[in-house]
C-alpha cells in the first residue's frame, strides 16, 4: 500500500509541477513514456543508459550489503576507464579485465586506509573520487591526449565491444554480473559472511567471521564492478576518454541500488527505470521544451518519494 | 517491494498516455517535421542558464528562431550516449540542422550524420568533416592580430604581456596571431606569455599581470575568461593599457582597456543556419571571421583619440587586407 501511495503522490506532485509551468501533465507524461519506451529507438536508448547504471548500482549494492560504505563509484568508474583505454591495444578482453582490476585497486586504497588508520571509507572513497577526476584531467591533457594534441581527449580506444544495432555487448556482461552477484550473496557461504558482516559486524565477529577480510573482499568486488562499468562505457559507448567522462554514473549508482533495496536482481529493474527516466527526460527537453533542470527535478521527486515510502533497509 | 512501486508508476504512466493518445493528436515526437518551416536542434554540454558558453549557443538558436522563423529545440546532453541519442533523434525527425556545442560532439555528429544524410550536423569547433557534418571555427585571430599591431605601434618599452588561462590550442592560437601582428610592425617586439592554469582564479591572473608589468610590458592582452578581471585590476592599479577579449569588455575598465577583440557566437549560429536554409552549405570547416561579421575589433571611444593617427590608419588598412585576403593571419592549428 505504501508503494501505491508513493506512486500516486509522485504522479500528483509532478502533475502539479507541470500545471505550475503551464503544461498539461497528461501530455508531458505521454512524451516521457513515448520517449523512454515508445519506440525501438527509445528502448535502445533506455537500455544503453541502463548498462553503466546497473553495474555501478551492483557495486553499491554489494558494498552496502557488507556494511561497507563505498561512495567512490565515480572514481573507480574513471580509473576503470583509464585502464581499459590503455589495455585496449591488447584486445577487448584484456581491456575489460584491466578495468575491473583498476577499479578494485582504486577502491582498495580506501580499504588500506581503513585498516591502517581506521579512516572512514565514506570519506576516503569520496576524496578518491576527486583524485580520480584530476587524474583523468591530467591524462587527457598529458600522456593520453590524442596524437594531434588539439583537444583534451584521448585517441579512439584500440578495441571495442561487439555491437548489435545500437546496443553493445556490455548489456550481456552487466546482466551476467547481476546474476553472479545474486549467486554470490545468496547462494554461497562467502556471500553469507559478507551479509552477516553488513547486518552486524560485531555479531559476525563473534560467530567467527573475519570481519576485516569481508571488508577487503567487499570493497574489491565493489570497486571491480564500478571499474567494469567505466571500462564498458569506454569500450561500448564513448570509445575515448575526455574530462567529463564519468558524468555522475558513480553517484547515480547509489540511488539505483537503494531503489532496488540493495538486491542484485532488483537492481536490473531499478537501473532500467533510471535509464528510462533519463531517456524520457531527453525527449521532454527536445519536444516539449522542458528544461533539463525541471526534468532532473522530476526524477529527484520520484526517487525521494519511493525511498521515503519504502523501507529500503529492510533486511532479509 | 520497491519493484512493485516501480511497476505501478510505470503502469500509471502508460495508462495516462494511452488515454491521451486516443483523445488528441498533437504533433510531437513521432511525427516528422513538415518541410516548409526550418527545424533546428541544439545540444549543449551544460545548462543554458550558465551566462557563458552554453547561454551563447541558446541565444544563437533563439535568434535563428526569430530571424529565420525556424522551429527550435534544445537538449542538455551530459554523456556521449545522450549526445548520440539527441543527434539521432533530430535526424529521425528530419530536422534541417542540428548543432552540438563543443568539440566533444564530433564523433556523435559523424555517426548520426552517416545515418541521417538529410540533416546537417554542425559542431562548435573541431575538425571532423563529412558530407553533412562540419565544424564552425571562429577566427578570433584576425582581431588579436590587429591588437598586436596596436601594441607594437603604441608601446614605449617594446614589450607586451599575454595572460592565458589554460594552454588550449584555441587560446595559444590567438596569442600566436597577436605576436605575429606585433612583429609585423617591429620584428624585435617582445611578447611574454604566462598561463595561470585555470580560468577562474582572479588572484593568479592578477599576479601574472603584475609580474609582466614589472618585466617592462606596457600592453597586456588576456585570454583568461572569468579571471580576466584580475588582469584588468592589475592594469588599473599600475595604469597600464590592456585589451579585452571575446566580448566587448571596454566598459569593465574604461580608463585602461584600449580595444577588445570581439567574437559574436550567437551571430555565428545564425550565419550557418542561413547557409543551410538557402542550400549553400558546403561540407567544409565553416570559418567565421571578420567577413562574416562574427569577429571584430571594437575600440574604446574614450581612449581611441589618445592613439597616434598612424596607428589607427594602419589598423584600418590591415583590417581591409584581412577582409580582402591580402593579409594572412597565422593560426596555431
Amino acid at each position: 500500500m505504501r508503494q501505491l501511495a508513493a506512486a500516486l503522490l509522485a504522479v500528483v506532485l509532478l502533475s502539479l509541477c507541470a500545471l505550475a509551468v503551464g503544461r498539461s501533465p497528461v501530455e508531458l507524461l505521454r512524451i516521457l513514456t513515448l520517449g523512454s519506451v515508445g519506440s525501438r529507438f527509445a528502448i535502445e536508448g533506455t537500455l544503453l543508459k541502463s548498462i553503466p547504471l546497473l553495474l555501478t548500482g551492483l557495486s553499491v549494492a554489494l558494498a552496502f550489503r557488507a556494511g561497507v560504505w563505498n561512495i567512490g563509484g565515480e572514481g573507480q568508474f574513471i580509473t576503470g576507464a583509464i585502464a581499459a583505454l590503455i589495455a585496449s591495444h591488447l584486445g577487448v578482453v584484456p581491456a575489460i579485465l584491466a578495468s575491473m582490476l583498476a577499479g578494485a585497486v582504486w577502491a582498495s586504497i580506501a580499504t588500506l586506509m581503513r585498516l591502517w588508520r581506521n579512516a572512514p571509507e565514506v570519506l576516503t572513497t569520496i576524496l578518491l573520487n576527486f583524485t580520480a577526476i584530476h587524474l583523468l584531467g591530467w591524462c587527457v591533457n598529458g600522456p593520453l591526449q590524442e596524437r594531434s594534441a588539439q583537444y583534451p581527449q584521448s585517441d579512439l580506444a584500440g578495441a571495442s565491444l561487439p555491437v548489435a544495432g545500437e546496443l553493445h555487448a556490455g548489456i550481456v556482461i552487466a546482466l551476467a554480473a547481476s546474476v553472479a552477484s545474486w549467486f554470490l550473496l545468496y547462494r554461497t557461504a562467502a556471500g553469507l559472511r559478507l551479509r552477516a558482516t553488513g547486518l552486524n559486524a560485531r555479531a559476525a565477529a563473534w560467530a567467527g567471521i573475519n570481519v576485516n577480510a569481508q571488508l577487503v573482499r567487499a570493497m574489491a568486488i565493489s570497486g571491480a564492478f564500478a571499474g567494469l562499468a567505466g571500462g564498458i562505457e569506454l569500450l561500448g559507448t564513448t570509445h575515448r576518454l575526455f574530462e567529463r567522462f564519468a558524468a555522475g554514473y558513480g553517484y547515480s549508482g547509489i540511488a539505483v541500488a537503494l531503489l532496488a533495496q540493495l538486491h542484485p536482481l532488483a537492481t536490473v529493474a531499478s537501473a532500467m527505470f533510471f535509464g528510462a527516466l533519463a531517456t524520457g527526460a531527453g525527449e521532454l527537453q527536445r519536444t516539449a521544451g522542458i528544461s533539463s533542470s525541471i526534468a532532473v527535478f522530476g526524477q529527484a521527486v520520484i526517487i525521494l518519494l519511493l525511498i521515503l515510502f519504502g523501507s529500503w533497509r529492510s533486511r532479509d | 517491494m520497491k519493484r512493485t512501486a516501480v511497476i505501478i508508476v510505470t503502469a500509471l504512466l502508460a495508462v495516462a498516455c494511452n488515454q491521451k493518445q486516443e483523445s488528441t493528436s498533437t504533433p510531437t515526437s513521432a511525427a516528422p517535421a513538415p518541410k516548409s518551416v526550418m527545424h533546428v536542434g541544439l545540444l549543449t554540454p551544460g545548462s543554458i542558464n550558465d551566462a557563458g558558453w552554453n547561454a551563447l549557443a541558446w541565444e544563437g538558436v533563439q535568434r535563428i528562431q526569430k530571424e529565420l522563423g525556424a522551429e527550435v529545440s534544445h537538449q542538455e546532453t551530459k554523456t556521449p550516449a545522450e549526445i548520440l541519442e539527441g543527434f539521432k533523434s533530430y535526424g529521425a525527425k528530419n530536422y534541417d540542422l542540428a548543432f552540438g556545442h563543443g568539440f566533444e560532439f564530433q564523433d556523435a555528429a559523424k555517426q548520426a550524420g552517416a545515418q541521417y544524410p538529410k540533416t546537417i550536423f554542425i559542431t562548435t569547433s573541431g575538425n571532423t568533416v563529412a558530407p553533412n557534418v562540419a565544424p564552425m571555427v571562429f577566427e578570433l585571430e584576425q582581431a588579436t592580430y590587429l591588437l598586436g599591431i596596436i601594441a607594437a605601434r603604441e608601446s614605449k618599452t617594446g614589450k607586451a604581456g599575454l595572460v592565458g588561462g589554460i594552454n588550449l590550442p584555441s587560446i595559444a592560437s590567438t596569442f600566436l596571431a597577436f605576436k605575429a601582428g606585433a612583429q609585423s610592425v617591429n620584428p624585435k617586439f617582445e611578447v611574454k606569455e604566462i598561463y595561470t592554469g585555470n580560468f577562474d582564479d582572479l588572484g593568479a591572473a592578477k599576479l601574472a599581470t603584475q609580474s609582466l608589468i614589472n618585466a617592462g610590458c606596457d600592453f597586456i592582452f588576456h585570454q583568461a575568461n572569468e579571471a580576466g578581471r584580475g588582469v584588468f585590476q592589475a592594469c588599473q592599479e599600475k595604469h597600464v593599457r590592456c585589451f579585452g577579449s571575446n566580448k566587448n569588455q571596454n566598459d569593465l575598465a574604461p580608463d585602461v582597456i584600449v580595444a577588445s577583440a570581439v567574437l559574436d557566437v550567437p551571430g555565428a549560429f545564425v550565419t550557418v543556419a542561413k547557409k543551410v536554409q538557402s542550400h549553400q552549405f558546403k561540407p567544409e570547416i565553416q570559418y567565421l571571421g571578420m567577413n562574416e561579421g562574427i569577429v571584430s575589433l571594437v575600440w574604446n571611444d574614450k581612449l581611441k583619440p589618445a592613439m597616434k593617427p598612424e596607428t589607427i590608419a594602419e589598423v584600418e588598412k590591415v583590417e581591409q587586407g584581412i577582409r580582402s585576403g591580402t593579409v594572412k593571419v597565422p593560426r596555431g592549428f
